[in-house]
């Protein structure tokens, strides 16, 4: 019979330990990397660039959140690439307002969806939205129904997932842009509602006035969702089911929870983050493309999240820590850019930094369990 | 026969049964698909994912999984590439480089993933960005011609047989010789069917388990040094996305994502799977969009059999106190 | 002559309790030795320092007169130990000759050498099975076959090692009565052979028929050790129990209700359980008593819906229960399994999450939940099971001692009100303070009209906390008493399925 006794009282953590386990580790491994970096990289601290810096992280965050979610169950979300491609395309080919014949007419959705005129929801921004967002909320009902039910791994069901979304969305538009989208379309992802002027303040007509969005409808959007998704994570019975889930699934269905409802929930919600970012990214770039998503961009939105701190294992997220996470994402990206270097170096750069984010996943479940 | 029996026969031979059904299936709708040139020209296709993927099966017995391959089939011939144009090395050498390169790369991972113990996914998928962007700043994003003697090469016939085709039985038949007759294939198996067990036995399980990523990278090298031998010029994104397609080849063919589960055979029965769709979605003229469509669907497919596969083998292996006398 | 293996004051403490104490023993060599005892008696934590899995805390071992003391597995397979465990190592996706060699092929000659030989193998698998009688073929893959089957390859690897001794765990459970008779037949040639082995089973009948000498483990020590055949069944089953009562129990509150609660009925899952029926009923502490491998918490998995049953019927207050856990813990169903870390706890959570996931959706106010209503709730089970713990809301379940631990597992289902309260060995790895808390919990919930069923190796805990005790072996009920009619060495004997005294108590 092994009797186990209480262990004895757990070692005091060293202030490195405390500081690898804290909520802001994140936070001041970016101011670490901004401070750093300034004095080499000046243009850094320029209101131009920060404010280049902030409106790459809004979209990123949101999509981010969603991949928070499915990671704190022990899962991941590869299709969040496709998920934007295929609303980005739907959403810009709903909503245009006029379309050109030679270019979209081969295209499937020609006729069906979209027509000289624009779509069929030609100018409803918020209609062409929605319709997106249920899209993209059939997409995470597929994954996690297979996740769920079939106890097929997420990482291969959403990889699938991946490459038969991202080849539909292609498809539709047999691969071209979608362009003329309505104003308030582009509005959402450009458009401020507080900017700074910068420049001599007495100087009538400079030719290039500088103004700084800080407050963009974007900005808007990313902060509700984060805030939004934190009370649902932190406040509700579901947030806390999720953590259940992940923590460890057989207490929790055991205990009641509905197990294979919670993972087809995360799921669905992972794939709205997506659509919800695709909105804001193809609003920047006033088209509709079905390859938004592609490339680095998985690596941008794990990477944010691991290095945020939700741990792949499952049992720990946190909207803060993705909040940080992509900050420093984000950031890093932003000075390897002003380095001047190219974009695959800087593709190796993330690469070894999600190695580390991963080792330091490892590095912190074990501290945690030490030091109990 | 019981529902049970015949289930079993299904999951077990999934493979060829889906090959035979869609080979008939082409080969109804669209007269013409089954001529000998045609299909011919679909092994010799199919003979680049094969290679790669004779080495995914062996990381896949011991359940894990390679992301990397698409960059290796880039990085390592690019490497010999270079070496042939700077060096003047002849294509012998240049192939050896190749292969040795792929190994070396696939020591990276086993580093990291047996060394450190990163779980192999997220391992393979920093590498593949890794080893990418290590290529593309070799290269300078240009695109790398080979010389006139590995085209020879790359499109030479061995008794009729073309070279890519030679290569691609060759492999398998190695592979099958290790995996089912040497020390270390079946050590392999048994890794992938119960890693506890192996280690309890004394199994050497950390080199078994760097050893197969080695495998892959090397066999990933030497199918991307197979394809472009064929076209002679190696360009800036050569590769990228195949992992995917390897991957799909090994787990149609049979083996499984779980571990413990497939064989040289696999890989030769999934690549010629994937190519044989492939070929025939164009030979039968579907939108070009929507090849990639249907190849997810049959990618599907057989994960699910395999998921499928999976849970009847844990309901067996559950504890029986009431034996059937 | 030497023994084989002595050990001297051997003893093995697990976080400063005692697992083993003070256990002086020869085995001589050549003999066959059954070691018997209850579960949690020692027998495992012995067998594994033999086989290098676990070092001793105390005392030496000796093997052959020389000090043994094995760093690893591969140690004792070294020296020549076997131990055949109850889970089987072997890999089903390889053939039976392939499972043999695993590490240590036999090889082709000179060029070829990397290459196994397969006929070499397949003759000395052949040779090996022989010696066992078994008319297998060793191409055969090991998936394919049956448990006995497999079983005996097992013991064929060992014999193939050459192994000096060989130590088995409980091998018959999943053998048919013709297999065994087969595994018989093989220890009695390894007995001519001149191997020494020892054999742990519950199965005292056939101890008697194999064993050369008997050692009995009760409580960590050695308490019986001779020949065969100063052994009977009853002196070993008297020998093994008959400890002295040192727990507390409660007396109960209020006696059973009339009302069933629980009414199960002729309930079946082919390869576990065998047409079980049994009734609790409101404010009734049933307890499952049996061996281990006997069924119990197999039937309580098909209680709480983890495991389809393929026949049989269940009702909870009345109504079938039907679905998987979520639809029965909503009708009143609770479970505390055998594994807390695994299936009871999120090890890393806050104590204050792990007391309140059940009952979560009661806490809804509107969309959010209620935080202070969780954090009094936790507060108040805190008080109500006793928890020595500091900050519920920080501090990870994981930091709590195991008697803590459990309470957590149990004090979380108290606001959900269960009907129904099913616990699998509920004072594991408790200690004793703990312990009698948590039967308190138990005739509080009891008192309260709740039905409980509890599952147990420890028959004093059943006798003192239960109304009735059934007992379990291989998958059936095979006998019931009441109260009035406890008496240890008759429940006990009924798990062993020595029924001495016929006529078991009234109807389950």
């Amino acid at each position: 019979m092994t009797a186990l006794a209480a262990p004895s009282r757990p070692p005091r953590p060293s202030p490195l330990a405390r500081a690898l386990l804290s909520d802001w580790f994140v936070l001041w491994l970016s101011v670490l990397l901004f401070v750093g970096l300034l004095p080499v990289l000046p243009t850094l601290g320029t209101p131009a660039n920060l404010a280049n810096l902030l409106s790459n992280a809004w979209p990123l965050l949101v999509v981010a959140l969603g991949q928070t979610f499915v990671m704190t169950i022990g899962g991941i979300d590869l299709s969040q690439g496709a998920v934007i491609g295929l609303t980005s395309t739907l959403g810009a080919a709903l909503a245009a307002t006029a379309a050109d014949p030679d270019v979209l007419s081969k295209a499937p959705i020609w006729g069906v969806l979209i027509g000289e005129q624009g779509g069929i929801l030609a100018g409803q921004v918020a209609a062409a939205i929605l319709a997106t967002l249920i899209a993209a909320a059939l997409v995470g009902l597929v994954n996690g129904a297979l996740v769920a039910w079939l106890d097929m791994p997420p990482f291969m069901v959403t990889l699938v997932s991946l490459i038969t979304v991202g080849a539909f969305a292609i498809w539709l538009t047999q691969s071209e842009n979608i362009r003329n989208l309505p104003d308030a379309y582009i509005r959402l992802g450009q458009g401020e509602i507080v900017s700074i002027y910068i420049g001599p303040k007495d100087e009538p007509q400079i030719p290039r006035r500088q103004v700084h969005d800080l407050v963009t409808w974007a900005a808007v959007i990313a902060v509700s969702a984060a805030v939004l998704l934190h009370l649902l994570l932190e406040r509700t019975a579901f947030g806390r089911q999720v953590v259940a889930v992940g923590a460890n699934r057989r207490a929790a269905e055991i205990a009641g929870v509905p197990v294979r409802r919670v993972i087809v929930l995360v799921f669905v919600l992972s794939a709205l983050c997506a659509a919800l970012g695709a909105v804001l990214y193809s609003a920047r770039l006033e088209a509709g493309r079905p390859t938004l998503g592609e490339g680095t961009f998985l690596l941008d939105v794990i990477g944010a999240t691991v290095i945020g701190g939700t741990s792949l294992f499952g049992g720990k997220g946190k909207v803060l820590w993705t909040v940080f996470g992509v900050l420093f994402f984000v950031l890093l990206g932003n000075t390897l850019n002003l380095m001047n270097l190219s974009t695959f170096h800087i593709d190796m750069v993330k690469g070894g930094v999600i190695l580390l984010a991963a080792l330091l996943d490892v590095g912190r479940t074990r501290l945690q369990r030490r030091l109990g | 026969m019981s529902r049970d029996a015949l289930l079993d026969i299904v999951v077990r031979n999934g493979a060829v049964l889906v090959l035979l059904l869609i080979v008939l299936a082409f080969g109804v709708l669209t007269p013409g698909f089954l001529v000998p040139e045609s299909l011919g020209n679909v092994v010799k296709q199919a003979s680049f994912i094969g290679i790669a993927a004779v080495g995914m099966v062996f990381v896949l017995l011991t359940a894990g999984i390679d992301l990397s391959v698409g960059s290796v089939m880039y990085l390592a011939p690019l490497v010999a590439g270079l070496l042939m144009r700077e060096a003047g090395v002849d294509v012998g050498v240049a192939l050896l480089a190749c292969v040795a390169t792929g190994a070396a790369l696939g020591a990276v991972n086993a580093l990291l993933i047996v060394g450190l113990r990163v779980i192999p996914f997220i391992v393979t998928l920093a590498t593949l960005f890794v080893f990418r962007g290590f290529g593309t700043w070799l290269s300078q994003s240009q695109a790398v011609d080979f010389p006139d003697a590995v085209r020879g090469f790359g499109l030479g016939a061995v008794l009729g047989v073309p070279l890519p085709i030679l290569v691609f039985a060759l492999v398998a038949l190695l592979a099958h010789v290790v995996l089912r007759h040497t020390a270390f294939g079946r050590q392999v198996t048994a890794f992938g069917n119960d890693p506890l067990a192996a280690r309890k036995a004394g199994l050497p399980v950390r080199r078994i388990e760097a050893a197969v990523y080695v495998i892959s990278g090397a066999s990933a090298a030497l199918a991307g040094f197979v394809l472009i031998a064929q076209i002679g010029r190696l360009d800036a994104g050569f590769g990228e996305g195949r992992e995917f397609d390897v991957i799909a080849a090994a787990v149609l063919g049979g083996a499984s994502l779980f571990g413990g589960v497939g064989g040289a055979g696999s890989a030769v029965l999934g690549a010629l799977i994937i190519q044989t769709v492939k070929a025939g979605l164009v030979f039968s003229g579907v939108n070009l969009y929507l090849q990639p469509l249907l190849q997810g669907g049959v990618i599907l497919l057989a994960v699910f059999l395999d998921g499928l596969r999976q849970s009847r083998l844990r309901l067996l292996r559950r504890r029986v106190i009431r034996p059937r006398a | 002559m030497t023994p084989l293996l002595r050990f001297e004051s051997l003893g093995k403490d697990w976080f400063g309790v005692p697992a083993l104490r003070d256990l002086t023993l020869d085995v001589p060599e050549g003999a066959v030795l059954g070691v018997i005892g209850e579960n949690g008696a020692g027998k495992s934590t012995l067998m594994n320092m033999i086989g290098g899995v676990t070092p001793p805390s105390q005392g030496r071992m000796l093997w052959r007169g020389e000090p043994y003391a094995p760093l690893s597995a591969a140690d004792a397979k070294a020296r020549g130990i076997a131990f055949i465990h109850q889970e089987l190592n072997l890999f089903t996706n390889l053939s039976v000759a392939e499972n043999l060699f695993l590490d240590a092929f036999p090889r082709r000659r000179g060029l070829l050498r990397p290459l196994i030989d397969r006929r070499a193998m397949r003759e000395a698998a052949r040779a090996v099975l022989g010696r066992l009688n078994l008319d297998l073929s060793p191409e055969r893959e090991v998936g394919t076959l049956s448990p006995g089957e497999r079983q005996l390859v097992e013991i064929a690897r060992a014999l193939h090692r050459d192994a000096a001794l060989l130590i088995l765990d409980e091998p018959t459970t999943s053998l048919t009565p013709r297999e065994t008779e087969r595994l018989f037949a093989a220890l009695d040639g390894l007995r001519a052979e001149g191997r020494t082995v020892i054999y742990i089973s519950h199965i005292l009948g056939d101890v008697r028929r194999l064993a050369s000498r008997v050692a009995v483990l009760r409580d960590g020590r050695l308490v019986g050790e001779g020949a065969v055949e100063e052994f009977d069944v009853p002196r070993m089953i008297r020998t093994m129990i008959g400890r002295d009562l040192a727990q507390v129990y409660p007396t109960r509150s209020a006696p059973p209700r009339a009302a069933p609660v629980l009414e199960v009925a002729h309930l079946s899952a082919p390869g576990t359980v065998e047409d079980v029926s049994l009734t609790v009923r409101e404010g009734e502490i049933l307890g499952l008593f049996g061996l281990m491998g006997s069924g119990r918490s197999e039937l309580a998995r098909l209680l709480m819906g983890l495991d389809p049953a393929s026949r049989g019927e269940v009702r909870l207050g009345g109504r079938p229960l039907l679905g998987g856990p979520r639809a029965r813990v909503r009708q009143g169903l609770a479970f505390v399994t055998e594994n807390r870390r695994e299936e009871g706890l999120m090890m890393d959570a806050s104590i204050r999450d792990n007391l309140t996931l059940p009952a979560l959706e009661r806490f809804r106010r509107g969309l959010a939940l209620d935080r202070e209503a969780l954090a009094d709730t936790a507060q108040a089970l805190r008080e109500a099971v006793r928890l020595k713990a500091q900050d519920l809301g920080r501090q990870p379940v994981r930091a709590l001692s195991g008697g803590n631990q459990q309470k957590v597992v149990i004090g979380k289902w108290l606001p959900t009100a269960p009907r129904l309260l099913i616990l699998d060995e509920p004072t594991r790895g408790v200690d004793v303070g703990a312990r009698s808390e948590i039967y308190a919990i138990c005739d509080r919930l009891a008192a309260d009209g709740a039905g409980l069923l509890v599952i147990s190796s420890e028959l004093d805990e059943l006798m003192g906390l239960c109304d009735r005790i059934l007992v379990m072996s291989r998958g059936e009920v095979v006998a019931a008493f009441d109260r009035e009619e406890f008496e240890e060495r008759r429940i006990v004997a009924a798990a062993f399925r020595q029924a001495e005294d016929a006529a078991p108590g009234a109807a389950a």
